[in-house]
């Protein structure tokens, strides 16, 4: 079942057009990578494919309705979630509260003034069980800010895991991480994609062919090719013009 | 550096220590005020600046929102009470419902226009419509009585069902206001320490992130900035009873200004009580500096100016830092290995 | 129609000196990002210079006070001209320094620091030169009244417009047409540049914010003859600086020109039929462009927003 389409989405700031025709469509339960040379457009296109940046054209589907135009909050409240490039956390306060923060059901309760956020047992044992899926468990009681790089970018996965989605958008999440880091990250994507449908920008191509079912590559902000890894390794055209540059 | 959002927070009770020595001071006040020099009226008006200012905190300290125009909606609460004192009827309680729902309309207004500027921008519009009500203020002369303002406004007396008690003396009203206080208190510590002022602090924090886990940013500054006029509605109907007038001057660039300066010197960035500090402090240096010399405000500027440069979390912060030390060299002495984690 | 003329005469002049007033302010705000609350502490700070330099009052009765009070005063005063804003600009430069520690932090403390200042300063004035309202006597040259068209206009209040036009045309050369105004361009969008360069930041956002602070004395000094001098003027005035700020977008030269002009024609045209509303129309004008367009005229969107 296809869970997430966009069709034929445009993007210009002021005269520049920076996606001029970007169509994808993501099949539930599977790993979706987008690849392409710096500045093609990747980062813009989740921008937009979240609702960040409002598409000047093209229509964006999820789960049959259209979700084109519509604000950030609530397409997260749909069940879109998303990780940043440059890391976006809550970096005054404790990690189990950037995670508790984005729990649906915390947020159901915001108008709630008679509990206290830390009193409420099973949603505390939720926030871990999510910092437990990424590794930081036994982190949680530290201030955001004073993890190391590699454990905020998992915090940064985890807070979007925390949201319960039935999408999730990474982006870049092996920027700036060492071998063995990407590494522990693959084998994290791995376990999550058995509930999760993921949608995957990455320099790295060799994460990229491991982990994605299929992968698009946008170059000029089009997407130039579609296919699975298998096949877009062995289409020549492909390989030269965007993989060449980058891998 | 230290923040707000430092403490996760705390379990449902509000009677902390800080809570229990705040209601004491307030409770005894009227004991000790007059034996120490002061006088009965000092405590009425320092009690309606804690009110103002906290609720002010929730829109500067809690989710960052720097207004520099707030004084109009204390402005707006003292108006409407002295209004409806003298054009309606003559009551307590309809004066004060009407002063919040008059500073609330206002604030749910502006709050409209400046919810989506940030930073700067948002200053600048806040002091822009901040000018709006204090100019209106002094022009809408046959209304508000132009720059004199509303003289003559009642102290009305203070009926709970069938009691009805004359609280037109300074002691009286300091109890009423005193007891507004600590309820006023109680609900803004509920507020800030419930999930709805985590979300505060984690707009604050990150605004980005905050919309992408599903928050309706712009509903929620907007509500804040609501709610923060609403107490400053209430804070401005007890500041008409107190100076038995209402006047443009509370609503000038001036006034606002002091109350962002009273918030920030306390440390109302760092800490919930950080504004009740910079009260005090603020009342203290008036009356007791203002004592010794005229230029008084001078010193003040300059202790400003110089706290804003070296040390811009305030007293609070301080205190923090100090209590910190200490702990830090009673650990050391008494046990090197315990955890510092909270459990 | 026709008596509609000196409204509108009286609109124009009026934004002039209103965009003499924004001028530094805005040039402040566009470089260095600080809203500078000193601005009309600075602009009460000028005119009190000009007025101790114009009566001698440095000097007191020594031998060259005596001396100087017996120059013209015409002399006198363009002399004044002179040494006020360029005292002002030194107290402005101070202030500049105490704001170095904000430099990176949030906007906020800028604001804050500059609202210290002004508290400081104005206490300053009236521990100086008094709490009563003074006057800034004006060489007779520039005084008194003329006759136009069978109307009575103010001579001062023309030879401040002229002379707000001046100024105006004066910082937009600067800006636009010399070297310094391009680097002072840069530093405003692009510190690595002005740093790769070879310039100062530091001592760019030192003359900057010394310039910004002497227009705002130049400012004082041509317009305190019109609204009186007194230790809280600065406040007073620097209000419809806000406003035009605001209304033609933070940071944009021609925006708080336009802005300041508009602002002045509708306090003039108010001013014929409901004189009572005169200066409320120009918060209705803010609520009414900002509602529209909530950048301002000419707004662009800013750093500052962040």
């Amino acid at each position: 079942m296809t869970l997430f389409k966009a069709e034929n989405i445009q993007k210009r700031f002021g005269a520049r057009v920076v996606l001029e025709d970007i169509s994808l469509s993501v099949e539930e339960g599977t790993v979706h990578g987008i690849m392409g040379p710096n500045g093609a457009g990747k980062t813009t296109c989740f921008h937009v494919l979240t609702g960040y940046h409002a598409p000047d054209g093209g229509r964006i589907v999820f789960d049959g309705r259209d979700i084109t135009g519509r604000k950030p909050h609530q397409i997260a409240r749909m069940g879109i979630s998303r990780s940043f490039q440059i890391m976006n956390l809550f970096d005054e306060t404790v990690v189990i509260e950037n995670v508790l923060l984005a729990l649906p059901e915390f947020r159901a309760h915001g108008f709630n003034l008679t509990r206290s956020v830390f009193d409420d047992k099973a949603l505390v044992d939720k926030a871990l069980g999510v910092l437990d899926q990424v590794g930081l468990a036994d982190l949680a009681w530290q201030k955001a800010d004073a993890l190391s790089y590699g454990n905020r970018r998992a915090l940064e996965i985890a807070v979007a895991l925390a949201a319960e989605p039935r999408i999730v958008f990474l982006d870049e999440p092996t920027s700036g991480l060492g071998v063995e880091a990407t590494r522990q990250l693959m084998g994290l994507i791995r376990k999550l994609r058995k509930t999760y449908t993921i949608v995957l920008i990455e320099h790295d191509m060799n994460f990229l062919f491991e982990l994605a079912d299929r992968i698009s590559v946008i170059h000029w902000g089009q997407v130039i090719a579609e296919d699975t890894p298998a096949a877009l390794k062995a289409n020549k055209w492909v390989a030269r013009s965007a993989l060449g540059e980058v891998a | 550096m230290i923040s707000l959002s430092d403490i996760p927070a705390r379990g449902g009770s509000p009677f902390t220590p800080a809570m229990g020595l705040f209601v004491a001071l307030l409770l005894t006040a009227p004991f000790w005020l007059e034996p120490i020099g002061l006088y009965h009226y000092l405590g009425i008006e320092i009690a309606i600046w804690i009110l103002f200012a906290l609720g002010f905190n929730l829109l500067f300290g809690f989710i960052g929102l720097h207004s520099f125009g707030h004084g109009a909606y204390l402005g707006v609460g003292a108006y409407a009470f002295g209004l409806f004192q003298q054009e309606v009827t003559v009551s307590l309680w309809g004066g004060l419902a009407v002063a919040i729902l008059a500073a609330t309309l206002a604030g749910a207004i502006v709050g409209a226009f400046v919810s989506h500027r940030r930073g700067i921008y948002f200053a600048l519009m806040t002091i822009a419509f901040g000018q709006v009500f204090w100019f209106g203020a002094i022009k809408l002369h046959s209304i508000t009585g132009g720059e004199d303002g509303l003289l003559g406004i009642a102290r009305p007396d203070l009926v709970v069902g069938p009691m009805r008690l004359d609280i037109s003396d300074n002691i009286s009203l300091y109890w009423f206001v005193a007891v507004i206080l600590v309820l006023a208190v109680v609900a803004l510590w509920r507020i800030v320490n419930a999930p709805f002022g985590r979300v505060l602090q984690a707009i604050r924090q990150n605004e980005t992130r905050a919309q992408f886990v599903g928050y309706n940013v712009w509903l929620i500054k907007w509500l804040t900035f609501t709610l923060s006029a609403a107490f400053a509605g209430l804070a401005g109907g007890l500041f008409a009873m107190a100076q038995e007038s209402a006047y443009p001057d509370v609503m000038s660039l001036h006034q606002s200004g002091l109350i962002v300066m009273m918030v920030l010197i306390g440390g109302g960035l760092v800490s919930f009580w950080g504004p009740v500090l910079g009260v005090l402090l603020y009342f203290i240096a008036r009356d007791i500096i203002g004592g010794i010399t005229e230029t008084w405000l001078l010193w003040f500027g300059l202790m400003f100016v110089i706290m804003v440069m070296v040390r811009p979390e305030g007293v609070a912060g301080l205190i923090h830092v100090l209590r910190q030390k200490f702990a830090q060299t009673q650990q050391k002495t008494v046990a090197p290995a315990s955890n510092p984690e909270r459990a | 129609m026709m008596e509609l003329v000196p409204h509108i005469i009286n609109g124009l002049t009026l934004g002039l000196l209103f965009a003499l007033i924004a001028l530094g302010f805005t040039l402040i705000v566009g470089v260095m990002e600080v809203i500078n609350l000193a601005h009309g502490s600075l602009f009460a700070l000028g005119a009190y210079f000009a007025l101790a330099t114009l009566g001698g009052g440095w000097f007191g009765s020594t031998e060259f006070g005596v001396w100087w009070l017996s120059l013209p005063i015409g002399m006198r005063y363009v002399f004044a001209l002179v040494v006020g804003p360029l005292l002002a600009a030194g107290a402005g430069m101070i202030i500049e320094l105490c704001l170095r520690p904000t430099y990176g932090k949030a906007p906020l403390y800028g604001l804050l620091l500059t609202f210290g200042a002004a508290l400081v300063v104005e206490e300053l004035i009236r521990l100086i030169w008094g709490t009563g309202e003074q006057s800034l006597t004006v060489p007779q040259a520039i005084n008194g009244a003329f006759l136009m068209g069978g109307l009575i206009f103010s001579k001062y209040k023309f030879f401040a417009a002229g002379f707000a036009l001046l100024a105006i045309g004066g910082v937009w050369f600067f800006l636009e047409r010399t070297p310094y105004g391009a680097i002072i361009k840069a530093g405003s969008h692009d510190s690595e540049m002005v740093r790769a360069l070879g310039y100062d930041l530091s001592k760019l956002r030192l003359l900057v914010f010394g310039f910004g602070a002497s227009l705002a004395g130049l400012a004082g000094i041509i317009l305190t003859p019109i609204w009186g001098l007194r230790p809280h003027v600065g406040l007073d005035v620097v209000i419809p600086a806000f406003l035009i700020i605001v209304i033609g977008g933070v940071g944009s030269f021609w925006g708080a020109v336009l802005a300041a002009v508009l602002v002045g024609l509708s306090v003039g045209i108010t001013g014929a039929y409901a004189p009572a509303w005169s200066m409320m129309s120009m918060y209705l004008l803010l609520i009414a462009i900002v509602g529209v367009r909530s950048r301002g005229l000419l707004g662009r969107k800013s750093a500052l927003e962040n």
